[in-house]
């Protein structure tokens, strides 16, 4: 392809070359420093710290052999996203995308910081960023080639014209192109009084509007580029944040209270004898074992913890009494409401007929297999380095400074691959780095911290629990007319630094709110959404009970549990067809299409539910299917669910989940498959088994028999139905599938049995008693 | 108190001076810096820190490493060389080559996060030494219901391993 690359006067860059070649990092285009393979050691202690995002140098490289490396400070959470960046980066370049490699997440490597959940504006940033550079690299090869930019193509980093050609790599060898990137925001900031403790957590944007590809022309995206992390990780090679090893590292393990409301009354004994080379450390509240030897520091905190005391704290109130604690709690007014309140009011208020719910969610918990672990080393001149996996590096640089009294330019934040995060660090929040820089900084020497899964799951942070009250109000012919939907739930955006919080040093605290997540789609239906947050369940008392975090899919999840259900008991309360009483409300063509090809995918019988034979008792298989869909970040949703309910026992199997998305332009669309058939594992785990227990004292349920999750044997058939647009541009594909999975598996329950579950887990003993009921 | 100990790791020797409770994972990953297998719960309830113990999966956070003396112990880094073994391939044609699991893994885009994988691709390798050809409902049976707990993947990722498992299969038994 050709590309318009004269430098209009309002041209956010200039291409002069100079020939100032090798320089340091920061400095150097198209020189390498990158060494593949070989763990980053340099630290916080050794020379800069970040990297302008208004230098071209600092996003991208073209090194001598026409390979491409990218930086960006978004991460990999495991969806897939590096293969994206790499197709997005390539298709721009005119490159193969597997001559592109990435640094992502280092906060001392990569530029722009921000959400790795953002996915859309991480991929903006690198695309863009790939189109000014492939408009400057034309206007450097129409001068060494002597032909204008009109006559030239590029073909895998080869430009041709005239007859003749060059690389890449040879047009920039031993040269450097001021290239100035546009860009607005700010870096990630401690803010004590703001929102979250921290302001510009969304980074760096790439501004302006360079040419970019038509999606017509593309070649990359929308292919099954594999993603590139994949073939190490299966053989054993990647380096992951749990393998970083320093010289005269530490491991550490923590000796924890039973919540944050208990406090140290006595540390245990350590006998020397028995643990030569281990040492208590504490700080506070916050208590530790450090061994050059791993095992020896698992020993000797086991003995550790268990003599050592804390005071008896009683301030959670047990999860099975949760719900009514949300229902006495005094709310005040919504945090956020949308729509058009008078209306809506009117219409429930206007004599005809209504429909009313409420529904709960139970605390659940991102429970990745590997539990958090973390390196630092706190040097005394306040430098601080740590390696993580967190899925926001600069917001984590920035808490770390904050705790410990440095500014952000002491901290360097590393990152690796690891266990997933589900969302529980995207606001920066920490595991095990805070431990780790303040046993560093206690030591003097690099830490290694590495929780157990019961410590992850007893002390990480937790997606809270809901209640949603719901109404709706229906016109003559069964159609809704307005719908009102409250939603209360306890604080979800607390990423305190836990070391920090038992340790008694500076946390920057974040405020309760909420949200509303949904995108409305029915807009044929009036709405009224209001949202209400309270504090950290139990923050009143003490130092606080449980931090809260939400968790993948945040909002929408919880939000349209609520919305999709009522639809779908509106729709039977109207005796009408799920899938055409979803139809009958909107008139947005993209939602009805997918609605329409899944339904056909599913095999959907249109009638309406619960199905003509539903039963709430016996003990042979009662089946059903229900729908339910969503709209997310441009992209649509419908899951369908076929279910088999034994009613005598309350056990259900979901037999069979078709799952539909168009989400613009598919990318990937074999990664996308991958995302949508796991995503709708967790949806399904969390409609099944899920939910995180707590007596008065602590979490209670801290290990895989009492936290439950889905396992391959409780896995059905799905089906896959993608829908790629190009006129739609890009939508989010990668995260939202679980949250359609609820609705649909409740929906489906209800078509069986005529009985409407309005909680989630739908474990056997709840659904049995509510078809007891 | 530590002691002398000698393991046979992906077919190599090696002296070890460590406390013969000591957990194997601690010693494979720090000691010999086979950090293939993870550390998730500690408890023998997740899988993801499996080896091959004499062809039987076992899970390192709990086996003590005075267990394994006198045993085969494979981990994920020596798949390749066992099924190099098994088809006699020349050591350069081995250095290139990875174990079916291990390609019908790349090639099915199983991992996610990636964490559990290297358990997974273990257990699959126990099920497809003791059945060459299994159904879908024999792996879903052996990754759930196999002593001594389900290997779990919080990815979601049990319908790619199921596909990656049957491709294995054919490719083994090609």
């Amino acid at each position: 392809m050709t590309a318009n690359t004269e430098n209009g006067n309002d041209s956010p860059m200039t291409t002069t070359i100079t020939r100032r070649g090798f320089v340091k990092i920061g400095g150097a285009l198209f020189v390498s420093l990158y060494v593949p393979g070989n763990f980053p050691l340099a630290s916080a202690a050794e020379g800069q710290t970040s990297l302008d995002p208004t230098l071209l140098a600092s996003w991208l490289e073209i090194r001598s052999d026409n390979t491409i490396v990218m930086r960006t400070g978004r991460t990999e959470t495991g969806t897939g996203m590096s293969a994206y960046y790499a197709q997005a980066i390539a298709e721009e370049l005119d490159v193969r995308p597997e001559t592109v490699s990435l640094i992502l997440g280092d906060t001392d490597r990569t530029p722009d910081g921000g959400y790795s959940a953002g996915f859309l504006t991480g991929m903006s940033n690198v695309r863009k960023v790939a189109a000014y550079t492939h408009r400057a690299l034309l206007g450097l090869a129409a001068t060494q080639l002597a032909v204008p930019v009109a006559g030239l193509s590029v073909t895998d980093g080869i430009v041709s014209g005239g007859g003749k050609n060059i690389s890449y790599g040879k047009l920039v060898e031993g040269q450097h192109l001021e290239l100035k990137i546009p860009v607005e925001g700010k870096q990630a900031k401690p803010d004590p009084t703001g929102w979250v403790g921290m302001t510009s957590l969304d980074g760096f944007t790439v501004t302006g509007d360079p040419p970019m590809k038509a999606v017509s022309e593309f070649k990359v995206i929308g292919t099954s580029y594999p993603v590139p992390s994949i073939a190490d990780k299966v053989a054993g090679k990647t380096r992951w944040s749990c393998d970083v090893t320093l010289p005269g590292m530490l491991h550490a393990r923590m000796v924890r209270p039973a919540t944050l409301g208990s406090t140290l009354v006595s540390v245990g004994k350590l006998d020397q004898k028995q643990f030569p080379a281990a040492e208590v450390v504490t700080k506070g509240n916050l208590v530790a074992v450090v061994s050059p030897n791993e095992w020896e520091a698992i020993s000797a905190a086991r003995v550790v913890a268990t003599g050592t005391k804390w005071t008896d704290w009683q301030g959670l109130l047990g999860s099975e009494n949760l719900t009514k604690m949300l229902r006495e709690y005094q709310w005040g007014a919504p945090a956020e409401s949308k729509g058009n309140a008078d209306e809506v009011k009117a219409a429930l208020a206007g004599g005809g007929k209504t429909i009313s719910a409420s529904y709960e969610q139970p605390y659940v918990r991102h429970a990745p297999i590997g539990p958090f672990v973390a390196v630092a080393d706190v040097r005394n001149d306040g430098s601080a380095t740590v390696w993580t996996h967190s899925a926001q590096s600069q917001g984590l640089r920035a808490r770390l400074a904050f705790v410990l009294g440095v500014p952000v330019e002491k901290v360097v934040v590393r990152w690796l691959e690891h266990s997933g995060q589900y969302g529980r660090t995207t606001l920066g929040g920490d595991g095990a780095e805070g431990d780790a820089v303040i046993l560093s900084q206690l030591t003097g020497k690099p830490v290694r911290v590495q929780w157990t899964m019961q410590e992850d799951m007893a002390w990480s942070s937790v997606s809270p629990g809901w209640v949603s009250d719901v109404q709706g109000a229906f016109d003559a012919n069964g159609h809704l007319t307005a719908v009102h939907t409250a939603l209360y739930s306890p604080h979800m955006f607390d990423p305190r630094p836990l070391g920090a919080l038992l340790a008694g040093m500076p946390c920057a605290t974040s405020k309760p709110g909420n949200w509303i997540a949904t995108e409305w789609h029915y807009e044929k239906i009036q709405r009224l959404e209001e949202v209400y947050g309270m504090p950290n369940l139990a923050a009143e008392s003490a130092n606080g009970g449980l931090r809260g975090n939400i968790m993948r899919t945040p909002g929408q999840r919880q939000q349209n549990f609520a919305l999709e259900g009522l639809i779908n008991e509106a729709a039977a309360a109207a005796k009408a067809d799920p899938v055409q009483f979803r139809i009958a409300h909107t008139t947005d063509q993209r939602l009805i299409d997918i609605l329409n090809s899944t339904a056909k995918a599913a095999g959907w019988e249109t009638r309406p539910s619960p199905h003509r034979g539903a039963r709430k008792t016996g003990t042979g298989a009662m089946t059903g299917r229900g729908v339910c869909i969503m709209v997310r970040s441009n992209a649509y949703w419908v899951g369908v669910a076929e279910v088999a309910v034994i009613p005598a026992t309350g056990k259900v199997q979901v037999t069979k989940f078709t799952i539909g998305a168009e989400c613009g332009k598919i990318i990937n669309p074999r990664q996308l498959d991958r995302c949508m058939k796991s995503g709708v594992a967790m949806g399904l785990s969390e409609a099944l088994k899920e939910e995180v227990t707590f007596d008065k004292q602590k979490v209670t349920s801290t290990n895989w028999s009492r936290y439950q999750i889905l396992t391959m044997e409780e896995m059905p058939e799905i089906k896959v139905v993608q829908v790629s647009r190009d006129d739609k541009g890009f939508g989010g594909g990668s995260e939202a599938a679980n949250a359609i999975v609820p609705p649909a598996v409740a929906a489906a329950i209800f078509d069986a049995t005529g009985v409407q579950p309005r909680r989630i887990p739908l474990t056997p003993a709840y659904v049995s008693r509510l078809l007891k009921g | 108190m530590t002691s002398e100990l000698t393991l046979s790791v992906n077919g190599a020797k090696h002296q070890v001076s460590v406390a013969p409770e000591t957990p194997l994972l601690f010693v494979l990953r720090n000691e010999l810096k086979l950090t293939g297998p993870h550390l998730g719960c500690g408890m023998a309830q997740c899988g993801a820190c499996a080896v091959l113990l004499d062809g039987e999966e076992v899970r390192t956070c709990i086996t003590p490493v005075s267990f394994a003396m006198g045993k085969q112990i494979i981990t994920i880094e020596g798949l390749p060389a066992v099924w190099a073994e098994k088809k006699g391939l020349s050591q350069a044609d081995a250095a290139k080559t990875l174990h079916p699991i291990q390609q019908a893994w790349i090639d099915e885009q199983v991992p996610q996060c990636g964490y559990c994988q290297s358990g997974m691709i273990i257990a699959a390798a126990n099920l497809l030494a003791r059945n060459p050809n299994p159904t879908v409902v024999q792996i879903k049976d052996a990754f759930t219901n196999t002593p001594p707990s389900p290997h779990l993947c919080r990815c979601g990722t049990y319908a790619a391993i199921i596909d990656a498992v049957q491709r294995a299969a054919k490719a083994m038994n090609a």
